[in-house]
């Protein structure tokens, strides 16, 4: 992360590179301090050397001094052209090892002793080619004082090669001795720095190594956390670019959308267990609903048959009125028979509640007078079948059935803002207040007070609000309104209005 | 997490750490290396300067600290005029005698040589022969007179006997009846007027008086011969003249050494030659007397002056003259009160 800083992002080169980078810089280190060691050694065992190579050169500088004075001698001698191309050779010898030699005047006293030899040597080699000249042209005289100075030289020679030959030895021995002197600990401290090097290296390479794998680790913890089903626990955000923090996007990435798809699951089973247990509802009620037909199947079945029997029968002894009593009767039971475990349109609702109707008014001499208020475009939507009757029926029972004027009863139907108004009018006994709101919340036991009732289809009203709740999945849809004692009651449904 | 975080400046702490211990050991490796190299330096392989002429100065090693006071300014002039000189003196460690000296500057082409002179035979050919080859001579102390020389520099006869004549003079009294002047040099060059002028000056001080100036040469080849002569002077059945007259450094030494040895201290009177550490000790004692000095850094001086002038121009002036000092053991009594006095002013 402080790299971040040095605009070289740490974080985003690839681990391989990172760790090949940290390697690389550890071996680096090492190499070169290794190579600086080994230079220096080198350095100094090339002094070493150079200690003795100097005495060396010096006794070949001698030795071929020797050569040419021997040679002179040996011409001087004997006059032949081995000996002479002799002196030749070692004559160039000797030339070639004094051009090594310091030819400059310097304060340092070995240099200009080289100074004085390569000088002085330069004058020996005039006499002995000298000697050699006159030993050719015969002068006796001056080829023997020629050698005779040349051997003057050769002695002055001689001893100031010894001389420098000592003076580089003595020097020599001193350096020799200071050098091995200073090796040794050199050798142990280098040792010790390069073992701390290592160490702090190898310490380095630890935490860089530590560094990349941590969040590994980190992620290999929190996965397993994720893996025992806690969906709340992240990595934190990271923006490093490398495998790991590649790694690390994808892995909270991956836990989010394991977060989301729990919870859609688990509303998805709740919605379908709400189904379920509403679908389970619906048909209990409907089973119910059966249960009460089936309990008085007999009758309304052979009631059914029979009456169309007697429907023929009133038609062929021309009696219209019982012929349209009967077949209406017959209407009324067909479409409770038929309608009972499907819906139907509000249409049918409305027919079986005027076939109830006139079926009652047959029965009760026309006491109940039934007006109907329809809006005619709402008729084709369809509802849960016998849901009208019963609450007609129930203002016939409960409403005015005994009651001392005139029975009314007004079934107004009208579609308006989306949803159809049913409305069932009587102005019979009314109901308290209490027993409204008992019926509404199913507290009351009319259900099954209605049960017995000779007259009754046999469903009442807390099973009509039961299925249309189920039906429609609302509640509220039916509405109890009345003023109170012999005020009349009024029921009304809201049913949406679905084409 | 969080962790990771701080722990990431520790590797780079770390690194940097490497990085610096690696610096430290190459500034380690390199620092200890040129100091074991500096340690194994030795004169071929330490620095120097390098210079356009090479002098050389042949002497004796008689008087080494003379020399050594003469060499040391002469050296010193000779690098501020870009040569360097070496000092070859002959004596116990080497075989070579003046003559092989000159010999070998002349095969090695010197720039230049400054020679003690003393009379030896066929030094003045030699310096003859130095001459023709091109290298210019001045000689030192004692004037080969029928030499090519380019140069004395030095005191003549005259000057030092005036110098001795006084200093006998002054330490001359009543009893004084002998005087040895030792000698110690070639035979050829007598100082006969040297002698006289001690005489007349001792016998102009002491008229009438009968006074003796002998003259011995102790002319010594052999390394302990000054040591011997003088000794034998000593022990000699003449008896010891009243005042020793030292014409040199070695014979001082060895003379005031007999002196004291003998316990004569009182009995024999040296004037002494040069300032040597002992000689100077035994003057501030009172042992000797007094001493004569040429002053070193004139001859040192004048020397380098006459080579370089001979080397720039082709000519140089064939006599410097050089002074002549005598120190008593009142002078360094009131120099040392003088050097006290000036302590006490300092504090």
């Amino acid at each position: 992360m402080s790299k971040k800083r040095q605009g070289l992002h740490w974080q985003d080169i690839p681990l391989t590179t990172k760790v090949l980078l940290m390697v690389t810089l550890v071996t680096l280190l090492m190499f070169f301090a290794n190579l600086i060691l080994y230079l220096q050694v080198n350095r100094l065992t090339e002094r070493l050397q150079q200690v003795y190579t100097s005495n060396i050169s010096l006794t070949e500088l001698s030795e071929t001094l020797d050569d040419v004075h021997t040679n002179t001698y040996n011409y001087l001698l004997v006059k032949s052209s081995d000996t002479l191309e002799s002196y030749y050779k070692s004559e160039e010898d000797y030339r070639s090892l004094l051009s090594g030699l310091n030819d400059t005047v310097t304060d340092n006293p070995v240099m200009l002793l080289e100074k004085n030899i390569r000088r002085m040597s330069e004058s020996y080699l005039k006499e002995t080619e000298n000697a050699i000249t006159y030993k050719r042209g015969r002068n006796v005289e001056k080829y023997r004082q020629s050698f005779s100075n040349a051997g003057r030289l050769y002695e002055y020679l001689n001893t100031w090669i010894d001389e420098l030959n000592n003076r580089q030895f003595r020097n020599n021995s001193d350096s020799f001795v200071s050098l091995q002197r200073a090796v040794r600990p050199m050798a142990a401290v280098s040792t010790a720095l390069i073992m701390v090097m290592m160490g702090v290296n190898t310490l380095m390479l630890y935490f860089m190594l530590r560094g990349i794998v941590r969040p590994l680790s980190d992620l290999a913890t929190t996965a397993r956390i994720v893996g025992e089903g806690n969906f709340h626990v992240k990595m934190p955000p990271t923006d490093s670019r490398d495998e790991v923090g590649v790694v690390t996007r994808t892995f909270n990435t991956m836990v989010s959308s394991l977060e989301d798809y729990m919870r859609l699951s688990r509303e998805n089973l709740e919605k379908e267990q709400q189904m379920k247990e509403r679908q389970l509802m619906m048909e209990a009620s409907l089973k119910e609903a059966q249960l009460k037909y089936l309990q008085s199947q007999i009758n309304p079945h052979f009631l059914f048959n029979s009456l169309n029997a007697g429907a023929q029968l009133a038609m062929m002894e021309d009696a219209e009125q019982t012929s349209i009593f009967v077949q209406r009767m017959a209407d009324f039971f067909r479409y409770n028979v038929k309608k009972g475990t499907e819906d139907a349109t509000l249409q049918e609702e409305v027919e079986a509640v005027e076939n109830y109707i006139y079926i009652l008014n047959v029965r009760f001499a026309g006491d109940i007078h039934f007006y109907k208020e329809i809006d005619e475009s709402v008729l084709s939507c369809r509802v849960p079948s016998m849901i009208l009757q019963p609450v007609v029926e129930n203002a016939v029972t409960h409403g005015i059935r005994n009651i001392e004027w005139e029975g009314r009863i007004d079934l107004t139907v009208a579609g308006e803002d989306g949803m159809i108004r049913i409305s069932v009018k009587d102005n019979g006994k009314g109901i308290a207040p209490e027993k409204i709101r008992e019926i509404l919340s199913g507290e009351d036991g009319r259900n099954e007070e209605v049960m017995p009732s000779q007259d009754s289809t046999g469903i009442g009203l807390r099973n009509v609000i039961r299925r249309l709740e189920l039906y429609y999945e609302k509640t509220g849809l039916m509405e109890i309104l009345s003023g109170g004692e012999n005020q009349g009651t009024e029921v009304i449904i809201r049913i949406p209005w679905n084409t | 997490m969080k962790k990771t975080k701080r722990s990431i400046p520790v590797e780079f702490i770390l690194m940097i750490l490497s990085l610096a211990l690696f610096g430290a050991f190459v500034l380690f490796v390199r620092h200890y290396y040129a100091r074991i190299l500096d340690a194994a330096e030795n004169d071929s392989t330490a620095p120097y300067h390098t210079y356009s002429r090479q002098y050389e100065m042949i002497a004796d090693s008689r008087s080494n600290t003379f020399w050594q006071a003469v060499y040391d300014r002469a050296s010193l002039e000779a690098a501020e005029s870009d040569a360097y000189l070496s000092l070859n003196q002959t004596g116990w460690n080497t075989d070579f005698d003046k003559l092989d000296y000159i010999d070998m500057f002349i095969a090695a082409r010197a720039d230049g040589i400054i020679l003690e002179y003393n009379g030896e035979e066929g030094l003045a050919e030699k310096i003859d022969e130095a001459v023709e080859q091109g290298i210019p001579v001045v000689t030192i102390i004692n004037d080969p007179n029928r030499t090519r020389r380019q140069s004395f520099v030095g005191v003549n006869d005259y000057q030092l006997g005036n110098a001795y004549g006084a200093e006998v003079a002054r330490l001359a009294d009543e009893n004084t009846h002998n005087i040895l002047v030792l000698s110690n040099r070639e035979k050829e060059l007598e100082k006969n007027q040297m002698y006289a002028q001690i005489y007349k000056a001792v016998t102009d001080a002491h008229p009438g008086q009968n006074i003796r100036v002998k003259e011995q040469n102790l002319n010594s080849r052999g390394q302990f011969d000054v040591e011997e002569a003088v000794r034998n002077i000593f022990q000699s059945a003449e008896g010891m003249p009243e005042i020793l007259v030292c014409l040199d450094e070695v014979t001082t030494e060895c003379a005031y050494q007999a002196m004291v040895d003998f316990n004569m201290v009182g009995e024999v009177r040296i004037i002494g030659f040069y300032t040597s550490d002992t000689i100077l000790d035994a003057v501030q004692k009172g042992l000797i007397p007094v001493t004569i000095y040429m002053d070193a850094d004139q001859i040192g001086t004048y020397c380098i002056e006459a080579l370089t002038e001979y080397a720039e121009t082709g000519r140089t002036n064939t006599y410097y003259t050089v002074d002549l000092h005598a120190m008593t053991t009142e002078d360094l009594q009131t120099a040392e009160e003088e050097e006290l006095s000036g302590e006490v002013q300092d504090e």
